[in-house]
């Protein structure tokens, strides 16, 4: 099933012919060219985009705007990239950035 | 319950400080590190301010700026801060 | 080099580069997103006339014209940092780096969050970020969900999801804490609404008007508040529930709601489970102001406008010579606002460069500012008119301090 809008009652009839397709964590997916990485990700029911560097929590899309910084991803071997302003490109290669294997030394009162 | 999603910094780690210091939301941030990560406080700083404010009395009236911001805004890349041409 | 930059290319930065072009003189237009428009970007109403208000449609027409009028509008920028340097302000991209005599900052605003256990989980996000999927990139930020927080932005984008075939199980507050305060207040949310549904948006008028004809509710407050909620459009609004937590495995499978008393504490044995693949957090919207405070303008904190904004006048000059200021980094208002800042702030600077004198352009951009403002659809703070009086006030205070810096 789809999770895109394609007809809406006010904003028309959205144009879904444009097809590319990218790799995200090695797996093929397709998207609507010039879509954002985020926007062609969620179509795909994908929601978690990275694990959070020290604990490896899974994180997702929050702001969607640019502002928050939750769903940088790897694109194309560039590093923090924000999933949520970069239009994807056919053949495009994104990963996750994974938890860091040696976490840094946790410095917190009650971990003393 | 998390407040800064950067560093996982939670609420009551935050409560507690400042509780135990009643200090400014700058001293705040350093004593946790909430506001200190990737996205630069963006997505933390409001909530960060109010603790701060409800422990501590004389910020609250205070009509100016209480967590400062600094450069650069955006993370950028050592590369590109030294202008290393790739 | 470009004679004028203006960072954000929101209502307020592309009004003011139309009106800079228009003028004769060269615009740069600098935007760290991938389209021009801003947050008008996503906005989707129906207007008291019956007309629609597509943001998408507004947008490109601005971006469009701002384009055939020579403006350079850059996309995919992000401004990392600025500075004064000689008489010029110095703005730095990851790769590049800009000179102007005349700067706009026109940023918009950004959205407080309301932390609830569970709230880092994928499948949470703001309630912006929802409204971008669904209408900018029409991708359904889930099948059902949950909205956290009630005010005048979520109850607009819950209307917008809806309008899209996205289910919104119901929008409800936040569990009260010291971050999230006023919002987990049902008394203050209530009285917040009343506001509101006073100056009697359409968006509002079912909801609000429903409330107000119950005279008795306003005595008792939000005691008799209905405990499954007051329906707007299909959604319930449910003030005397709070979300208590966000459960899921590896991303959001519902939450956990507790109904609350009228000051917003927690009735024990009262949790339930509501399943939602998605839930927004509308913790409403505050000034962007980072890079006025980079700069180092003096800032004020006006609640009626949102936060913290930088210092400026009406005619959207800065305390510091060749900065300007238009748009929500001035106080939350809607697009239209914005927008009429924006040909203040151009006028202000076609002026202020000696390109030509445009004393009573200024005036009467004002005056539209004003206007605009008094008929504004929907208004984020129903005092917004009394924090412009307190800016104005701190404006004459510094330049009082000013004179005497000089005189001495």
């Amino acid at each position: 099933m789809t999770k895109r809008i394609i007809d809406h009652p006010i904003l028309g009839k959205l144009d879904d012919t444009d097809i590319i397709s990218f790799t995200f964590n090695n797996k093929e997916y397709r998207g609507l060219k010039n879509e954002s990485l985020a926007a062609a990700l969620l179509a795909n029911g994908v929601r978690t985009l990275r694990s959070h560097e020290e604990s490896g929590a899974p994180r997702g899309i929050y702001c969607n705007i640019g502002h928050c910084f939750e769903c940088r991803v790897t694109v194309d071997g560039q590093q923090g990239v924000r999933a949520c302003l970069t239009p994807i490109k056919e053949n495009m290669v994104v990963t996750s950035n994974e938890k860091l294997l040696t976490t840094v030394r946790d410095w917190r009162p009650e971990n003393e | 319950m998390i407040i800064c999603r950067c560093e996982e910094v939670t609420y009551k780690q935050l409560t507690e400080t400042a509780e135990k210091y009643k200090c400014a939301s700058r001293e705040l941030k350093l004593r946790t590190r909430a506001g200190m990560g990737y996205c630069g406080g963006r997505t933390c700083r409001t909530m960060v301010d109010n603790i701060a404010h409800s422990f501590n009395g004389n910020e609250r009236d205070c009509a100016q700026l209480t967590l400062k911001y600094q450069p650069p805004i955006r993370p950028i890349s050592f590369g590109d801060l030294g202008d290393v041409k790739k | 080099m470009s004679k004028v930059i203006i960072i954000g290319a929101g209502p307020a930065g592309l009004s003011a580069a139309i009106t800079i072009a228009e003028n004769g003189l060269e615009v740069l237009v600098l935007d760290e997103y991938m389209i021009a428009g801003g947050r008008l970007l996503g906005q989707l109403y129906e207007e008291p006339n019956g007309n629609w208000w597509n943001g998408i449609k507004e947008s490109k027409q601005l971006y469009e014209k701002a384009l055939d009028l020579g403006v350079k509008i850059q996309l995919h920028t992000a401004v990392s940092n600025l500075e004064k340097i000689d008489s010029s302000w110095v703005i730095y991209t990851a790769t590049e780096t800009y000179y102007t005599s005349h700067l706009l900052l026109a940023t918009g605003a950004t959205e407080a969050p309301l932390p609830i256990p569970g709230w880092t989980l994928p499948g949470v996000m703001s309630v912006g970020a929802a409204q971008v999927m669904t209408n900018v990139h029409r991708v359904k930020p889930g099948n059902r969900g949950v909205i956290i927080g009630v005010n005048v932005l979520s109850s607009a984008i819950a209307m917008e999801l809806q309008l899209a075939g996205v289910q919104v199980a119901c929008i409800t507050l936040p569990k009260m804490s010291l971050v999230t305060k006023e919002s987990g207040n049902p008394m203050n949310v209530m009285n917040s609404l009343l506001h509101v549904s006073h100056m009697a948006p359409s968006a509002f008028v079912k909801f609000g008007s429903k409330l107000m004809k119950i005279e008795f509710m306003k005595k008792m407050g939000i005691t008799f508040f209905p405990k499954n909620g007051v329906k707007m459009w299909d959604i319930p609004i449910m003030l005397r529930k709070a979300v208590i937590e966000i459960y899921g495995d590896n991303e959001v499978e519902g939450v956990t709601m507790a109904t609350i008393s009228p000051t917003g504490e927690v009735i024990p044995g009262t949790e339930e489970k509501v399943q939602a693949d998605f839930v927004c957090i509308a913790g409403g919207l505050y000034p962007l102001a980072e890079l006025a405070a980079v700069a180092g303008c003096p800032f004020y904190h006006i609640e009626e406008l949102g936060g913290y904004v930088p210092l400026h006048n009406e005619r959207m000059e800065t305390a510091l010579e060749g900065l300007y200021v238009a748009g929500n980094i001035t106080g939350i208002e809607g697009a239209k606002v914005a927008a009429s800042q924006g040909v203040a702030a151009g006028l202000s600077i076609v002026h202020n460069n000696g390109t030509s004198n445009q004393e009573q352009n200024i005036k009467k951009a004002i005056q539209d500012i004003e206007h605009t403002r008094d008929n504004a659809f929907i208004q984020f703070h129903p005092a917004v008119k009394e924090g412009k009086q307190k800016l104005q006030h701190y404006w004459e205070e510094h330049l009082n301090t000013v004179k005497d810096m000089v005189g001495n």
